[in-house]
Protein backbone atom coordinates (compact mmCIF):
# COMPACT_ATOMS: atom_id res chain seq x y z
CA UNK A 1 0.00 0.00 0.00
CA UNK A 2 1.40 3.35 -0.81
CA UNK A 3 0.75 6.73 -1.48
CA UNK A 4 2.20 9.35 -4.36
CA UNK A 5 3.68 12.37 -3.84
CA UNK A 6 2.78 15.14 -6.27
CA UNK A 7 6.00 17.72 -5.59
CA UNK A 8 8.84 14.37 -6.72
CA UNK A 9 6.17 11.43 -7.75
CA UNK A 10 7.78 9.34 -5.41
CA UNK A 11 6.09 6.33 -3.75
CA UNK A 12 5.45 5.83 0.15
CA UNK A 13 4.34 2.97 1.77
CA UNK A 14 1.61 3.69 3.76
CA UNK A 15 -0.19 1.33 6.43
CA UNK A 16 -4.08 1.27 7.65
CA UNK A 17 -4.72 1.14 11.52
CA UNK A 18 -7.32 1.27 13.67
CA UNK A 19 -7.31 4.55 15.56
CA UNK A 20 -6.33 4.89 18.70
CA UNK A 21 -8.16 7.23 21.87
CA UNK A 22 -4.86 9.68 21.58
CA UNK A 23 -5.77 10.43 17.86
CA UNK A 24 -8.85 12.14 18.20
CA UNK A 25 -7.08 15.05 19.55
CA UNK A 26 -5.12 15.05 16.10
CA UNK A 27 -7.50 14.63 13.94
CA UNK A 28 -9.59 18.18 14.26
CA UNK A 29 -12.21 19.14 12.25
CA UNK A 30 -9.94 21.75 10.43
CA UNK A 31 -7.86 19.63 8.95
CA UNK A 32 -10.36 16.19 8.87
CA UNK A 33 -13.44 18.32 8.06
CA UNK A 34 -16.01 16.06 10.41
CA UNK A 35 -16.51 16.03 14.26
CA UNK A 36 -15.05 12.12 14.39
CA UNK A 37 -15.75 12.12 18.40
CA UNK A 38 -19.65 11.28 16.37
CA UNK A 39 -17.79 8.10 15.03
CA UNK A 40 -16.42 6.57 18.61
CA UNK A 41 -18.90 3.81 18.59
CA UNK A 42 -18.05 2.73 14.80
CA UNK A 43 -14.53 1.18 13.34
CA UNK A 44 -12.62 4.05 13.00
CA UNK A 45 -9.53 3.45 11.11
CA UNK A 46 -6.76 6.21 9.89
CA UNK A 47 -4.19 6.41 6.73
CA UNK A 48 -0.81 6.82 7.86
CA UNK A 49 2.78 7.27 6.23
CA UNK A 50 4.96 7.19 9.55
CA UNK A 51 3.34 8.41 12.11
CA UNK A 52 1.20 11.42 10.06
CA UNK A 53 -2.36 10.85 9.68
CA UNK A 54 -3.23 11.46 6.20
CA UNK A 55 -6.97 10.41 5.83
CA UNK A 56 -9.36 9.03 8.68
CA UNK A 57 -12.77 6.32 7.91
CA UNK A 58 -15.40 5.20 9.59
CA UNK A 59 -17.07 2.42 8.86
CA UNK A 60 -19.96 -0.37 10.45
CA UNK A 61 -19.78 -3.90 9.64
CA UNK A 62 -23.10 -5.40 8.93
CA UNK A 63 -21.57 -8.84 9.65
CA UNK A 64 -25.29 -10.39 9.00
CA UNK A 65 -25.33 -8.89 5.75
CA UNK A 66 -21.99 -9.77 4.62
CA UNK A 67 -21.34 -5.88 3.94
CA UNK A 68 -19.29 -2.88 5.31
CA UNK A 69 -20.92 0.46 5.01
CA UNK A 70 -18.53 3.48 4.43
CA UNK A 71 -20.05 6.18 6.79
CA UNK A 72 -17.58 8.86 7.08
CA UNK A 73 -14.60 9.12 5.11
CA UNK A 74 -11.94 11.88 5.31
CA UNK A 75 -8.51 12.85 3.69
CA UNK A 76 -6.80 15.89 6.01
CA UNK A 77 -6.79 19.45 4.30
CA UNK A 78 -2.91 19.22 2.78
CA UNK A 79 -4.00 15.99 0.55
CA UNK A 80 -6.99 17.42 -1.32
CA UNK A 81 -8.19 19.33 -4.42
CA UNK A 82 -5.33 20.15 -7.12
CA UNK A 83 -2.48 20.71 -4.64
CA UNK A 84 -2.68 17.92 -2.60
CA UNK A 85 0.72 16.65 -1.20
CA UNK A 86 -0.05 13.16 -1.32
CA UNK A 87 -2.70 10.96 -4.10
CA UNK A 88 -4.21 7.51 -3.48
CA UNK A 89 -5.50 8.42 0.15
CA UNK A 90 -8.87 7.90 -0.25
CA UNK A 91 -7.72 5.00 -2.74
CA UNK A 92 -6.10 2.99 0.45
CA UNK A 93 -8.83 3.92 2.67
CA UNK A 94 -11.34 2.56 0.68
CA UNK A 95 -9.31 -0.83 0.09
CA UNK A 96 -8.64 -1.20 2.94
CA UNK A 97 -12.38 -1.47 3.72
CA UNK A 98 -12.38 -4.47 0.86
CA UNK A 99 -9.59 -6.19 2.61
CA UNK A 100 -11.82 -6.44 5.22
CA UNK A 101 -14.94 -7.47 3.55
CA UNK A 102 -13.20 -10.11 1.80
CA UNK A 103 -11.02 -11.72 4.99
CA UNK A 104 -14.33 -11.89 6.72
CA UNK A 105 -16.62 -13.02 3.86
CA UNK A 106 -14.48 -13.68 1.09
CA UNK A 107 -16.27 -13.46 -2.75
CA UNK A 108 -19.73 -12.21 -0.99
CA UNK A 109 -17.97 -9.82 1.04
CA UNK A 110 -19.12 -6.19 0.02
CA UNK A 111 -18.48 -2.74 0.47
CA UNK A 112 -20.95 0.06 0.08
CA UNK A 113 -21.51 4.02 0.42
CA UNK A 114 -24.18 6.31 0.36
CA UNK A 115 -22.78 9.20 -1.65
CA UNK A 116 -24.14 12.36 -2.67
CA UNK A 117 -25.73 12.57 -6.07
CA UNK A 118 -23.65 14.53 -7.97
CA UNK A 119 -20.57 12.58 -6.57
CA UNK A 120 -21.63 8.69 -8.29
CA UNK A 121 -20.27 9.20 -11.18
CA UNK A 122 -16.61 10.18 -9.69
CA UNK A 123 -17.04 7.09 -7.21
CA UNK A 124 -17.57 4.91 -9.88
CA UNK A 125 -14.74 6.57 -12.02
CA UNK A 126 -12.35 6.53 -9.64
CA UNK A 127 -13.03 3.64 -7.89
CA UNK A 128 -15.13 1.46 -10.15
CA UNK A 129 -17.65 1.75 -7.53
CA UNK A 130 -21.48 0.14 -8.90
CA UNK A 131 -24.50 1.54 -9.44
CA UNK A 132 -26.71 0.25 -6.74
CA UNK A 133 -29.46 3.11 -6.90
CA UNK A 134 -29.48 5.39 -3.48
CA UNK A 135 -26.06 3.39 -2.88
CA UNK A 136 -22.60 2.63 -4.83
CA UNK A 137 -21.15 -1.09 -4.40
CA UNK A 138 -18.11 -2.83 -4.68
CA UNK A 139 -18.72 -6.91 -4.38
CA UNK A 140 -16.80 -9.55 -6.50
CA UNK A 141 -14.88 -8.54 -9.50
CA UNK A 142 -14.75 -4.75 -8.76
CA UNK A 143 -13.43 -5.75 -5.53
CA UNK A 144 -11.07 -7.63 -6.42
CA UNK A 145 -9.84 -5.19 -9.12
CA UNK A 146 -9.44 -1.89 -6.39
CA UNK A 147 -6.95 -4.78 -4.26
CA UNK A 148 -5.13 -5.57 -6.97
CA UNK A 149 -4.54 -1.94 -7.65
CA UNK A 150 -4.17 -0.70 -4.14
CA UNK A 151 -2.77 -3.70 -2.14
CA UNK A 152 -0.86 -5.71 -4.74
CA UNK B 1 -24.27 25.21 3.85
CA UNK B 2 -20.64 23.94 5.35
CA UNK B 3 -20.79 21.24 2.19
CA UNK B 4 -21.10 24.82 -0.26
CA UNK B 5 -18.31 25.45 0.90
CA UNK B 6 -16.28 23.07 -0.02
CA UNK B 7 -18.42 23.07 -3.31
CA UNK B 8 -16.58 26.45 -3.89
CA UNK B 9 -13.19 25.15 -3.20
CA UNK B 10 -13.00 21.82 -5.00
CA UNK B 11 -14.30 20.33 -7.90
CA UNK B 12 -17.03 17.53 -7.70
CA UNK B 13 -13.76 14.66 -9.03
CA UNK B 14 -12.04 16.18 -5.59
CA UNK B 15 -14.53 15.74 -3.73
CA UNK B 16 -15.41 12.20 -4.12
CA UNK B 17 -11.12 11.56 -4.32
CA UNK B 18 -11.21 13.43 -0.43
CA UNK B 19 -14.67 12.65 1.42
CA UNK B 20 -17.19 10.10 1.83
CA UNK B 21 -20.06 12.43 3.59
CA UNK B 22 -22.49 11.29 6.01
CA UNK B 23 -25.91 9.94 4.51
CA UNK B 24 -29.52 11.13 5.93
CA UNK B 25 -31.81 8.65 5.10
CA UNK B 26 -35.29 8.07 6.38
CA UNK B 27 -36.50 4.68 7.23
CA UNK B 28 -38.53 4.48 4.16
CA UNK B 29 -35.64 5.32 1.94
CA UNK B 30 -33.59 2.80 4.29
CA UNK B 31 -35.62 0.32 3.33
CA UNK B 32 -36.00 0.76 -0.55
CA UNK B 33 -32.16 1.52 -0.41
CA UNK B 34 -31.44 -1.70 0.99
CA UNK B 35 -34.15 -3.66 -1.61
CA UNK B 36 -32.17 -1.60 -4.58
CA UNK B 37 -28.53 -2.48 -2.76
CA UNK B 38 -29.55 -6.50 -2.79
CA UNK B 39 -30.47 -6.69 -6.46
CA UNK B 40 -27.25 -5.20 -7.56
CA UNK B 41 -25.45 -7.83 -5.73
CA UNK B 42 -27.04 -10.42 -6.55
CA UNK B 43 -26.29 -9.47 -10.40
CA UNK B 44 -22.84 -9.06 -9.30
CA UNK B 45 -22.46 -12.49 -7.71
CA UNK B 46 -23.64 -13.74 -11.16
CA UNK B 47 -20.57 -12.05 -12.50
CA UNK B 48 -18.41 -13.81 -10.53
CA UNK B 49 -15.97 -15.86 -12.73
CA UNK B 50 -13.87 -18.82 -11.66
CA UNK B 51 -10.81 -16.96 -11.79
CA UNK B 52 -12.71 -14.37 -9.23
CA UNK B 53 -13.58 -16.95 -7.13
CA UNK B 54 -9.99 -18.56 -6.65
CA UNK B 55 -8.48 -15.33 -6.30
CA UNK B 56 -10.87 -14.31 -3.92
CA UNK B 57 -10.03 -17.55 -1.64
CA UNK B 58 -6.25 -17.18 -1.95
CA UNK B 59 -6.94 -13.42 -0.86
CA UNK B 60 -8.95 -14.48 2.22
CA UNK B 61 -6.16 -16.96 3.55
CA UNK B 62 -3.70 -14.39 2.49
CA UNK B 63 -5.51 -11.99 4.66
CA UNK B 64 -6.32 -14.23 7.31
CA UNK B 65 -2.51 -15.25 7.94
CA UNK B 66 -1.15 -11.90 7.83
CA UNK B 67 -4.23 -11.09 10.56
CA UNK B 68 -2.52 -13.66 12.33
CA UNK B 69 0.99 -12.55 12.51
CA UNK B 70 0.02 -9.47 13.44
CA UNK B 71 -2.10 -10.45 16.45
CA UNK B 72 0.61 -11.08 19.48
CA UNK B 73 -1.46 -14.17 20.54
CA UNK B 74 -0.27 -17.23 19.86
CA UNK B 75 -2.74 -19.77 19.00
CA UNK B 76 -1.90 -23.59 19.30
CA UNK B 77 -4.93 -24.18 16.52
CA UNK B 78 -3.37 -21.76 14.52
CA UNK B 79 -0.43 -24.11 13.18
CA UNK B 80 1.23 -24.13 9.81
CA UNK B 81 -0.63 -26.68 8.93
CA UNK B 82 -4.13 -25.41 9.83
CA UNK B 83 -3.36 -22.59 6.94
CA UNK B 84 -1.84 -25.15 4.65
CA UNK B 85 -4.93 -26.88 4.72
CA UNK B 86 -6.96 -23.75 4.10
CA UNK B 87 -4.60 -23.11 1.33
CA UNK B 88 -5.94 -26.73 -0.33
CA UNK B 89 -9.29 -26.52 0.68
CA UNK B 90 -9.34 -23.27 -1.49
CA UNK B 91 -7.78 -24.99 -4.57
CA UNK B 92 -10.23 -27.86 -3.61
CA UNK B 93 -6.96 -30.13 -3.87
CA UNK B 94 -6.75 -33.59 -2.65
CA UNK B 95 -3.12 -33.85 -0.47
CA UNK B 96 -2.24 -36.62 -3.05
CA UNK B 97 -2.76 -34.55 -5.88
CA UNK B 98 -1.31 -31.22 -4.33
CA UNK B 99 2.27 -33.48 -2.47
CA UNK B 100 2.35 -34.38 -6.19
CA UNK B 101 1.99 -30.56 -7.33
CA UNK B 102 4.77 -29.50 -5.36
CA UNK B 103 7.02 -32.28 -5.79
CA UNK B 104 7.01 -34.07 -2.35
CA UNK B 105 5.97 -37.03 -1.06
CA UNK B 106 2.50 -37.85 0.15
CA UNK B 107 3.45 -38.57 4.14
CA UNK B 108 5.51 -35.82 4.19
CA UNK B 109 2.71 -33.24 3.50
CA UNK B 110 0.96 -35.48 5.97
CA UNK B 111 3.25 -35.17 8.36
CA UNK B 112 3.04 -31.52 8.20
CA UNK B 113 -0.50 -31.00 7.92
CA UNK B 114 -0.93 -32.59 11.22
CA UNK B 115 1.91 -30.44 13.36
CA UNK B 116 3.99 -33.83 13.02
CA UNK B 117 6.60 -32.33 10.78
CA UNK B 118 8.39 -28.57 10.22
CA UNK B 119 8.25 -27.43 6.79
CA UNK B 120 11.71 -27.12 5.07
CA UNK B 121 13.00 -24.10 2.94
CA UNK B 122 12.52 -25.59 -0.19
CA UNK B 123 8.71 -26.57 0.48
CA UNK B 124 8.38 -23.03 1.91
CA UNK B 125 9.21 -21.56 -1.40
CA UNK B 126 7.18 -24.11 -3.29
CA UNK B 127 4.21 -23.13 -1.74
CA UNK B 128 5.01 -19.24 -2.77
CA UNK B 129 5.54 -20.10 -6.78
CA UNK B 130 2.21 -22.62 -6.41
CA UNK B 131 0.59 -19.56 -5.53
CA UNK B 132 1.84 -17.20 -8.07
CA UNK B 133 3.53 -15.67 -5.32
CA UNK B 134 -0.12 -14.35 -3.96
CA UNK B 135 0.88 -16.01 -0.71
CA UNK B 136 4.96 -14.90 -0.47
CA UNK B 137 6.92 -17.47 0.91
CA UNK B 138 7.95 -15.46 3.90
CA UNK B 139 4.25 -15.39 5.60
CA UNK B 140 4.92 -18.99 5.60
CA UNK B 141 8.04 -18.90 7.41
CA UNK B 142 6.94 -16.33 9.75
CA UNK B 143 4.34 -19.22 10.48
CA UNK B 144 6.96 -21.53 11.15
CA UNK B 145 8.50 -18.65 13.81
CA UNK B 146 5.62 -17.94 15.09
CA UNK B 147 5.53 -21.85 16.03
CA UNK B 148 8.93 -21.91 17.17
CA UNK B 149 9.38 -18.92 19.14
CA UNK B 150 6.34 -20.20 21.25
CA UNK B 151 7.77 -23.76 21.47
CA UNK B 152 11.47 -22.05 22.97
CA UNK B 153 9.59 -19.79 25.28
CA UNK B 154 6.99 -22.08 26.64
CA UNK B 155 9.33 -25.36 27.11
CA UNK B 156 10.02 -25.94 30.41
CA UNK B 157 9.92 -29.64 30.07
CA UNK B 158 13.47 -29.60 27.90
CA UNK B 159 14.54 -26.46 30.35
CA UNK B 160 14.66 -29.22 32.81
CA UNK B 161 16.63 -31.57 30.56
CA UNK B 162 18.99 -29.25 29.62
CA UNK B 163 19.88 -27.88 33.09
CA UNK B 164 22.23 -30.84 33.43
CA UNK B 165 24.41 -30.15 30.59
CA UNK B 166 25.32 -26.37 32.10
CA UNK B 167 28.04 -25.77 34.53
CA UNK B 168 29.64 -22.69 35.64
CA UNK B 169 26.24 -20.45 34.80
CA UNK B 170 26.58 -16.65 35.60
CA UNK B 171 25.93 -16.16 38.87
CA UNK B 172 24.26 -12.74 39.81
Amino acid sequence: MYVIEGASNLNHPVKVKRLDDDDYKEISKTRFYFNWKTERLNNVYKLILEDEILGVMSFIHHKDEERIEIVLLAVSKENRGRNKKYDRVAGNLIASACKEALKYHGINGCVSLVPKTSLKKHYAALYSMVDAGRQMVLEGGPLLNILKEYEP
Amino acid sequence: MKNDKLKDKYTDKELADSFVFRSKLTAAQKEETKAQLNAKRKELRQDVTAKDLLLSRLLQLKYQIEDYLTNADYDSARSFGFFLRGYLRSLEKKNKEFANDIDINETELSQILNHHRSPSEKVIIRLELHSNKIIPAIMWHRLVEKEKEHEIMSNSELRTREKSHVRNAVVL
